[in-house]
């Protein structure tokens, strides 16, 4: 089973050289595979807990370890598809593999995947925000001290 | 649309319909999120987005003159060319376009009410097809300082006691939500208002389907409850300035004030200037509630 970073690099090969429409075409593509929240997540959305709140649209994230590995559930909605895109690939990257994968990503992935300039400054800034909030998601959960943490 | 001062800067999504691929009219859809477009689109619009083609990617401000012409040759728009904006966010970033345009001083803007929403909430049909554009012919004048405030103006402003309207949520009007605990920071390195600036959020504007509220509501809103005045200069700001020229729209053309200003540079620099005067809390002059 390929690590994360073998699999965040793939992404970026298949992003880099495409142009800026085929870039947003590809997200997409990713956007439209991610899953629907299981019942036992879904239940849990009306709290409100884990909404991102850096995100002006409706965005969840329920960052679990379970036994085989990190597991990122996620709700986006559906005006906002840039998200869904970017929360999928990474929901894809870190399917089944250990917290300090995880934290190895880099923040700058939507510079290397060439993202950054189709999206605009502020945007990319939103996005990196996702990625930091799924990584302290993940470390909280990994260290019971940290269960508290935001 | 009756009421509105100048009712004819809003057409609706069946005008849009019927427009699409009319040579005089060019629609334009300009988003929060770029890939709702790549998603899809109106039948014959441009996208053009607020980020990338109306901002300069090197200095803070807008694309120069030549870069605005250059915009908008490659858009099929002409001096003469009716352009409709529209997009998601309850046309936010549409009236962000809307306003540069005006910025520009191009005659014939128009919004159509309700933006991707009201399209959508009607069943109407997205297209993935991009329009083949006919470059169009434009030259532009200097931009227009009468619809823009920077800084120091603001500051001048304040001073004199003139009318400002701070259209964020009342959570960073007041100077509470900066960022959250743990949360990158949004930008800003010290939260409240503009002292003097009453807090009007820019969603008491819009309906539930994205439109515009009528003229009375609107009237009710920013001149009876607030008391704001059509012939007073009044400067509207809000995070980074696009909602905020949603308000700017509603004013100037919506209620026919005479003389309103969007101020681009917004929380994101007055938040971050040296020596500025700023007021925590729910009133304008940061005084107990």
């Amino acid at each position: 089973m390929s690590t994360v970073a073998h699999r965040i690099d793939a992404i970026v090969e298949d992003f880099v050289d495409l142009e800026g429409r085929e870039k947003l075409e590809l997200l997409l593509e990713f956007a439209a595979r991610l899953p629907a929240l299981p019942p036992h997540i879904a239940s849990q959305r009306a709290s409100g807990d884990h909404r991102v709140h850096e995100c002006q649209t409706p965005v969840y994230l329920w960052p679990e370890l379970t036994a085989d590995g990190a597991k990122l559930h996620a709700e986006v909605a559906a005006e906002a598809p840039t998200v869904m895109g970017f929360v999928a690939i990474l929901a894809e990257a870190v399917e089944g593999r250990p917290v300090d994968e995880v934290l190895m990503i880099r923040d700058d992935l939507l510079e290397r995947m060439g993202l950054a300039q189709v999206l605009g400054i502020l945007r990319t800034r939103g996005l990196r925000a996702i990625l930091g909030h799924i990584k302290r998601g993940l470390l909280a959960a990994s260290t019971p001290t940290l269960k508290d943490a935001p | 649309m009756a009421g509105y001062a100048n009712p004819e800067v809003l057409v609706s999504t069946e005008w849009v319909a019927e427009h699409g691929h009319d040579p005089k009219v060019r629609i334009v859809e300009s988003n929060e999120d770029r890939a709702l477009y790549t998603q899809g689109h109106v039948a014959g619009a441009v996208e053009i987005d607020w980020q990338v083609d109306l901002q300069d990617q090197v200095r803070r401000d807008y694309v120069d003159r030549a870069g605005f012409e250059k915009l908008c040759r490659d858009n099929g728009i002409s001096n003469d060319t009716t352009v409709v904006f529209y997009g998601d966010k309850n046309n936010w970033w549409a009236c962000y376009a809307f306003w540069v345009f005006k910025l520009y001083g191009h005659p014939d803007c128009r919004i159509m009410n309700g933006g991707r929403k009201k399209w959508q909430l009607e069943g109407r049909a997205w297209s993935t097809d991009r329009p083949d554009v006919k470059p169009g012919h434009y030259t532009a004048p200097e931009q227009d300082g009468s619809v823009r405030a920077l800084r120091d103006e603001v500051l001048k402003h304040q001073k004199g006691g003139r009318p400002l309207v701070d259209v964020r949520s009342p959570e960073e009007y007041c100077g509470d939500r900066l960022h959250m605990p743990d949360y990158p920071n949004e930008g800003a390195l010290r939260g409240g208002h503009i002292p003097g600036a009453v807090n009007i959020p820019w969603p008491l504007s819009v309906n539930e389907d994205g439109t515009f509220k009528s003229a009375k509501e609107l009237e009710k809103l920013y001149v009876k409850e607030t008391g704001l005045k059509r012939r007073s200069p009044t400067i509207a700001y809000c995070r980074i300035g696009e909602r905020s020229s949603l308000t700017w729209f509603v004013l100037t053309f919506l209620l026919g004030f005479a003389k309103v200003k969007n101020y681009d540079g917004s929380w994101m620099e007055w938040g971050n200037c040296v020596g500025v005067p700023v007021v925590k809390g729910t009133t304008p002059d940061g005084s107990p509630a």
